[in-house]
């Protein structure tokens, strides 16, 4: 879906953030400069839970007076429905808050458009390998806390297995609930497997710890942009080939994702 | 007014530092040329006096994500910003989204400071907003939180912030370098220089209000 330009509004990209690797907020950085660099909104800011600046800040880099706001985040749960409300002080899809009015947009990770981003994702790093032969295996965290945090990637399995992509199987799997991601060896029945994880950056779950539970590495490593190796695919582990991406966010194309979910937002609440 | 343009008049009346940043204009055919102050005498020489010339905003990020000794600085106003560069930039759109990456919304804070409009958080209330791992620090008990104030903040413990925000709306920050420090690096005037200003207690001070509330707790734990 296109996206008429909207030189009076600005983009506000919130994001997690972290204290400890700074790899996790770099994907929201260049989703913010490639959107910025397309010139559709006055202004394009990201604002971030645990780095600078912090959702309380963000109207202080705003000067537009409406702002749509989308959680880059990977599902709805805790953050988009709790935090990020509560410090932007988001009462409903539309909010005034000291004179700006916010819209309030779905997170990037439950839009539809990912479907597109995963298949192509798992093409990229196991070209010219059969589809037919291969099981494509969607990992996340998986908490038992909330539901919503494992719905997206359940949605999104059912959406790649009903497309038409060919693949053996389309799973998924979780690094903290069954089926875990630990056991990806016997969830597939065909040699080749293909691990996209689908978390927003390259931080501490998709570079560090999913490795260790696939078997790539016997410990957790340095962060992504720290290692002067990276890793090769395909990996020849449990008697099969291993392809594993990088985090689904750190596609280039999820600004697009980013800016359909400001379109959506327009079709859904600004056409009542 | 926007908040580029608002820059632009600044920099024109005579500011010229932000934190540990030296803000030059029409420089080497630059609007705005951008350098770690103490690398001022060098980018004044020919050639940049060796510095690595850099364009454009985003590339603020990276030259200000890690100390020279290679820690990460997840708070921006630490004073540890590498040298050796400086930053070519076209116009006062492209400064102003520079400094954002440098010190994030501290161009905005400090307008917002200056004109009347910024909603500063005493501790208290942010405390009350943690969850998670971060409730128990709301249990910290005043005398902590002060200590913590001079043991964690300001510039001689290398964050280049003006405190705004009090304990809680009676209960200000006792008098330390910490809450004493403007925000102003010595030597320069107020009209010199945009304070880098705290509106309410970072990340990494929440995280030892928690340490300190934990200690506290176990101390009484001990005693009762």
């Amino acid at each position: 879906m296109s996206l008429a330009p909207k030189p009076h509004s600005a983009l506000l990209i919130v994001g997690h953030g972290s204290t400890e690797n700074p790899d996790s907020s770099t994907p929201y950085f260049e989703h913010a400069a490639e959107i910025r660099r397309r010139g559709l909104f006055s202004e394009v800011h990201c604002c971030f839970w645990k780095e600078e600046p912090s959702m309380r800040e963000a109207e202080y880099l705003i000067d537009a007076s409406e702002v749509y706001v989308v959680p880059d985040f990977i599902s709805e749960g805790y953050f988009t429905q709790d935090v990020i409300p509560r410090e932007l002080r988001l009462t409903g899809p539309t909010t005034e808050v000291r004179g700006k009015t916010y819209h309030y947009c779905l997170p990037v990770g439950v839009h539809p458009s990912m479907t597109d981003l995963i298949l192509r994702r798992a093409k990229e790093v196991a070209p010219g390998v059969d589809p037919r032969k291969t099981t494509l295996i969607i990992t996340g965290h998986g908490t038992g806390l909330n539901q919503n945090s494992t719905k997206a990637i359940r949605d999104q399995v059912d959406l790649i297995a009903a497309s038409g992509a060919g693949y053996a199987a389309v799973l998924d799997a979780f690094m903290e609930e069954q089926p875990f991601i630990a056991e990806w060896d016997k969830m597939a029945a065909t040699e080749n497997v293909i691990v996209v994880p689908f978390f927003i950056s390259d931080g501490l779950h998709s570079y560090q710890d999913i490795p260790v539970l696939l078997g790539i590495e016997s410990e957790v490593g340095a962060a992504a942009s720290q290692r002067e190796v990276f890793r090769h695919n395909p990996h020849h582990l449990r008697g099969k080939k291993l392809y594993y991406t990088s985090a689904i966010g750190t596609e280039r194309l999820l600004a697009d994702v980013i800016l359909d979910q400001v379109a959506d937002f327009d079709k859904t609440h600004k056409s009542l | 007014m926007s908040t580029a343009q608002k820059l632009r008049d600044l920099i024109r009346s005579g500011y010229h530092r932000m934190g540990e940043l030296e803000i030059q204009t029409d420089v080497y055919g630059y609007a705005y040329l951008v350098c770690h102050h103490e690398d001022l005498y060098l980018s004044e020489e020919g050639g940049l006096g060796g510095l690595d010339l850099h364009e454009g905003p985003d590339k603020a990020r990276n030259l200000s994500t890690y100390a020279a000794d290679g820690t990460y600085r997840f708070n921006k106003a630490n004073i540890s910003l590498q040298r050796g560069w400086a930053l070519g930039l076209q116009d006062e759109e492209e400064l102003r989204q520079a400094l954002d990456l440098f010190y994030p919304a501290g161009l905005g804070l400090f307008l917002a400071s200056r004109e009347g409009r910024l909603d500063v958080q005493n501790l208290r209330d942010k405390l009350e907003r943690q969850t998670g791992m971060y409730r128990f620090a709301k249990s910290i008990n005043d005398p902590g939180a002060q200590k913590l104030v001079r043991d964690t903040c300001g510039p001689d413990k290398a964050c280049a912030k003006k405190i705004l925000w009090q304990i809680d709306a009676t209960t200000p920050l006792e008098d330390s370098p910490a809450s004493a420090y403007t925000g102003i690096p010595e030597g320069l005037a107020e009209t010199e220089a945009i304070p880098l200003v705290c509106r309410e207690a970072c990340n990494h001070f929440v995280a030892e209000c928690r340490k300190a509330a934990k200690a506290e707790f176990e101390v009484k734990n001990q005693e009762g």
